[in-house]
This record gives C-alpha cells, structure tokens and sequence, in this order.
C-alpha cells in the first residue's frame, strides 16, 4: 500500500506486473478498486468493540443451545411415558408443588416461576398433572400444609365425611384410593424455605388438635382484654397511657397476654403454641405413628435480590444451563419415582421447642442450606421493625378512638373536614386493629420458621413416614432407552 | 320441547322476554364451548392423529387446559358483571 502512495516512477510501473485473477478479471466491469482490495484489520477500538460484543452474544447463544438440548434430552427420556393410551377416567399422577415466599423478595411466587420454567417442562412431557400452592406471606405454606393434613386426619378418624353432592360425581373416589393416588404422585418442594415451612406445616398438622380452629376468633379472644380499647376515663387514665406510648409497647399488654405474645414467640419456635390450644378440646390424641406420605421432591433453587448480589445474577444470566440441568434432573427423578428413605442423622431429635445448637442438622435436613447465605441482612431486625409499627399505631390509637366516641355519643359536632370523609367508627377500628395484630403476628410467626438460625423441624415419627426421590438407577434408563 | 306447548296454548302471550334471554344464553355457552374446543384442540393435540384414541399426555393437556379456560371464563364474567353493575347504565347483555 504504501509503496503505491510514493511519487513517481515506482508508483507508475507497479500497476503494470498484474497478475493473477486481477488480469483475468480486469475486463469483466468489476470495479479496479474491488480487485485491489486488500484484507486489512480494523482498528484497535473496533476490535475491542466487536471482540467483546461477539463473546457476550456467542457465551449467550451457546448457553441457550444447550439449555435447549438439555431439555430435549431430559423430555426425550420421558416421552414415552406420554405416549401411552389411557382410559379416558383414568386419573393421571398427581403431584403438588410447593413454593413460599422468598424473604426480602416482593415477589411472592419466584420458587414457583423457578419450577415452571425448568421443572415443569418434564413434567408435562411425562404427562404428570401438577397442582401449584403459593405462598404469599412468610408461614402460609406451613398453615397450608399443617391443615391439610388436619383435615386428612379428621376424615381418616371419621370425624368428617364427603359430603352427598361429592359422592354423587362419577368422579368420585373413596379416601382410601385417593391416599393411594396420592402417594403414586409426590410432592415438589421448591428452596429452603418452603422446606422449613413444609416441615413446620407438616409436624403442626400431626400434632395438633383436630378441631376447627378460627384464628380470627382466637386472636380476637386474645386481645380482647388488653386495655387497648378501654374507656381512658374512669379507670386510669395514667396506666393506658403509660401502657400506650411508654416501654412495654412490645407485649401489648403486661396481664392479658400471657397466652400468646410476640415475646414469647421470640423465646420459642412457634410450634409449641398449639399445644396450648390443643389441650382445650381434641378428642383425638397425636397420633404415634403417621402413615406413609406420599414422597419429596427437594428442588435446589436460590433467588438473588438485592444490589450485592448483581453480579451472581449476571452470571447466573449466562448459566441458565445449570439450572436447566438441576430442573430436569429433579423433574426426572420425579418422573422415574424411585424413592429412598429420608436421611436424618441419628443424633437428631425432635427439634420442637429446643433451639439449641442447630447450625448443621445434617442428612436431608440440610436439605440447599447454603442458599441461606443469601437472605438479606435487613430481614434481621424483621421483629424490630414489626415491633415499631406496632408501637406506632397504638400510639396514634387513643386519639382516633376518642374522636371515634367522641362522635358516636355526640359529644361534640363533627368538623366539616369529618363530615366530608367521616373517620372510622370504633367498629372498623376494632377490626382494623385485629387484622393488624394478625398480620403482624402472622408475619413473625412465618419469619421464625424460616430464618437461618432455625431449625428444620423434625419429629421422629416421620423417620418411616417420608421418603425422597432419589437417582434412578442407570441400568434402568438404558434399558428404557 | 314439550313445555313450550303445554306452556303457550293456556297462556296464549309467552313471555318473549325470557325466551330471548334463554337464547343469548344458549348462544353464549355455544360460543364459549366451542371456543374452548378449539383453543384446547390447537394447543394439545397434534395434527399427526397418530392413533385413534387419546394418549397420556393429550388428555393431561386437555384437563389442564378446560380447567383454565373455565377459570379464565369465570373470573372475565365476574370482572364484566362488577363493572356493569358499577356502571349500571349499559347492561352487559349476553354474559354468564
């Protein structure tokens, strides 16, 4: 090139020693300065350009291929399945996923966006029907769970029976073939946290009385004579007040709650509260041994929120392929149903009420505990927080209750701003105030059971009663395939 | 069909009213029936027809998906009748 640029003869007889396909193509119309082109690199910032932008495309191209062929895979191994003829009131198997809450996350149902888009993949290629159960707070998997099973154990003690309109369905079946279906199918359990909730669930529903209980209506009996609403009047005026706004806003009232307060709930786990409840009126005792349930899906998964945790999930962007891989797999094992026994080392003992030393509990227990490394740090002070909106809101209380009354009885003329959008009455007050306390209670009730320190719960009756899908056999699938 | 004459011959003036209703509603669930045919029919079952009856997962497919669209259909239906008795001026004519 540069020797074309210099002036004079050397530029002027260069040209002539053409070569080549040049001289074959030079009459063809083809420009002359195609023909000279030559292949040069583009320059330094180009190449940075293209060479970075091509190795994020190309690592996400590949990532997604495979992704794909992983599935395909996965879903080429578990057609035929599929592919059998049924009598059409055949039921297919059943399985219910379970996905909590992740905590910190706004988003109540990432565990089961997880299970949708990798797990349930296989599972519509092998024809397994699945039911979904959310969570939307902290705990409703465990209350979920717990009365279920509550109402299994009515209807297997005969305390309940389907009712007429059921029985009259020709799809109906009797409990006895239901149990049986059910234990064919399985339960998903997708993260950490729906396990402990599930396990909560699980041990509340077997030992718990079987009587309906409102919470409602509990709660309401709880807080029924805590001062909270009494007429500032007559009876110490100082006490309500001291009571109000002074130190011990955390238990709402220092006589009345010695039945159920946040404090109490802070010492132990909460599942030593239905003990007391259930002393009020079952029949039936906790059972000695439970059945079998029908097995556990144990399904990894670790939801990255917050600023810190970016970059895990920039690269977790780029690795989808593993969580396609860690899916199917468990949507294999699913599929396949080869089952082990639950492994819980010997040393564990029912972990209701002691919270001893619980950091590794071991075997199954330890069941994705590394993903508890990743909960927010905020979600610490959870009880704290929730204790100072408590505070707040019963400070503000006594003013809106006065103007409440104040205007029922007729005490004084309501403002003009109070005629316009009229204050709440003492009734939606009290009933404000209750769905209040049961969230609140509700919520660190829920936290407790999942928060790192504590505990999977465990009771030892469940030794023979659970079981978990394990690894097919090899030799099985090759002989399939 | 018989109510209808043991009906009209007595009364002489039917109710032309509710006979218009009972056919909107006849056409709304012919309507929505065969949507739902359709729409499952696209989505689960193959235009192979490999075989004369059902397979495993075809019928897992169809269950799942008739649940969905009734449940779709039901929460359309109580979203339009909240908004029309909001509304109260232009009935919604025709939905369940």
């Amino acid at each position: 090139m540069s020797s074309s640029q210099m002036p004079g003869n050397p530029s002027f007889e260069a040209p002539k020693k053409v070569s080549g396909f040049r001289t074959v193509l030079k009459y063809t119309g083809i420009p002359p300065s195609w023909l000279d082109k030559r292949p040069k690199l583009p320059s330094r910032n180009w190449l940075i350009f293209w060479s970075l932008t091509g190795s994020v495309v190309g690592y996400y191209v590949y990532d997604r291929r495979q992704c794909k062929q992983i599935k395909q895979h996965y879903i080429d191994k578990v057609k035929h399945l599929s592919e059998a003829s049924v009598d059409p009131f055949d039921t297919p198997r059943r399985v219910t996923v379970y996905g909590a809450k992740w905590p910190g996350d706004e988003d109540y149902d990432q565990s089961l966006r997880y299970f949708r888009k990798y797990v349930k993949p296989i599972l519509v290629a092998a024809a397994i029907d699945y039911e979904l159960v959310a969570g939307k707070r902290h705990g409703d998997i465990a209350k979920h769970v717990a009365e279920d099973v509550r109402k299994r154990r009515r209807l297997s003690e005969g305390l309940d029976q389907d009712s007429d309109v059921t029985k009259a369905l020709p799809t109906y079946k009797p409990p006895a073939e239901r149990r049986k279906q059910e234990l064919a199918g399985g339960i998903v359990i997708v993260g950490r946290p729906t396990f402990k909730e599930f396990m909560s669930g699980l041990a509340k529903g077997w030992t718990q009385g079987l009587e309906k209980v409102d919470e409602d209506e509990r709660l309401a009996h709880i807080l029924e004579d805590d001062g909270k609403f009494d007429e500032p009047e007559e009876e110490l005026p100082i006490g309500v007040y001291e009571d109000g706004t002074l130190k011990e806003s955390a238990t709402p009232s220092p006589k009345a709650s010695p039945v159920f307060s946040p404090l109490q709930l802070h010492q132990k786990p909460p599942l030593s509260s239905p003990s007391s409840n259930m002393s009020l009126s079952t029949p039936t005792t906790p059972p000695t041994f439970i059945p079998e349930l029908p097995p556990l899906l144990l399904v990894p998964f670790t939801n990255y929120i917050g600023i810190k945790q970016i970059p895990l999930m920039i690269w977790g962007f780029f690795n989808q392929r593993q969580k396609v891989q860690s899916g199917a797999e468990a949507g294999y094992r699913l599929v396949m149903h080869s089952t082990r026994p639950f492994d819980v080392p010997r040393h564990v003992s029912d972990s209701i009420g002691d919270d001893g030393s619980h950091s590794v509990q071991g075997g199954d227990l330890d069941f994705n505990k590394e993903a508890e490394g990743y909960y927010k740090k905020s979600l610490d002070d959870l009880e704290e927080d929730i204790d100072i909106s408590r505070k707040k809101y019963y400070e503000k209380l006594p003013e809106k209750l006065a103007t409440a009354r104040a205007l029922s009885r007729g005490t004084r003329e309501p403002t003009k701003e109070e005629y316009e959008n009229p204050p709440p009455t003492e009734v939606e007050l009290r009933a404000e105030r209750l769905k209040k306390e049961r969230r609140w209670r509700d919520d660190v009730a829920g936290w407790n059971i999942i928060k790192a320190g504590s505990p999977v719960v465990w009771d030892s009756r469940f030794q023979d009663a659970l079981k978990v899908f394990s690894e097919p056999p090899k030799h099985d699938e090759e002989q399939r395939s | 069909m018989s109510f209808l004459r043991g009906g009209a011959a007595p009364q002489g003036g039917v109710n032309m009213e509710k006979i218009e209703m009972a056919i909107t509603e006849l056409d709304t669930v012919t309507d929505f029936f065969n949507r739902m045919v359709q729409s499952c029919h696209n989505k689960c079952i193959s235009t192979r027809y490999a075989d004369a009856d059902l397979n495993k997962g075809e019928s897992v497919c169809i269950d799942r998906c008739v649940s969905k669209f009734n449940e779709v259909q039901k929460k359309v239906g109580e979203k339009l009748q909240s908004r029309g008795a909001a509304n109260a001026g232009p009935s919604t004519g025709g939905f369940l």
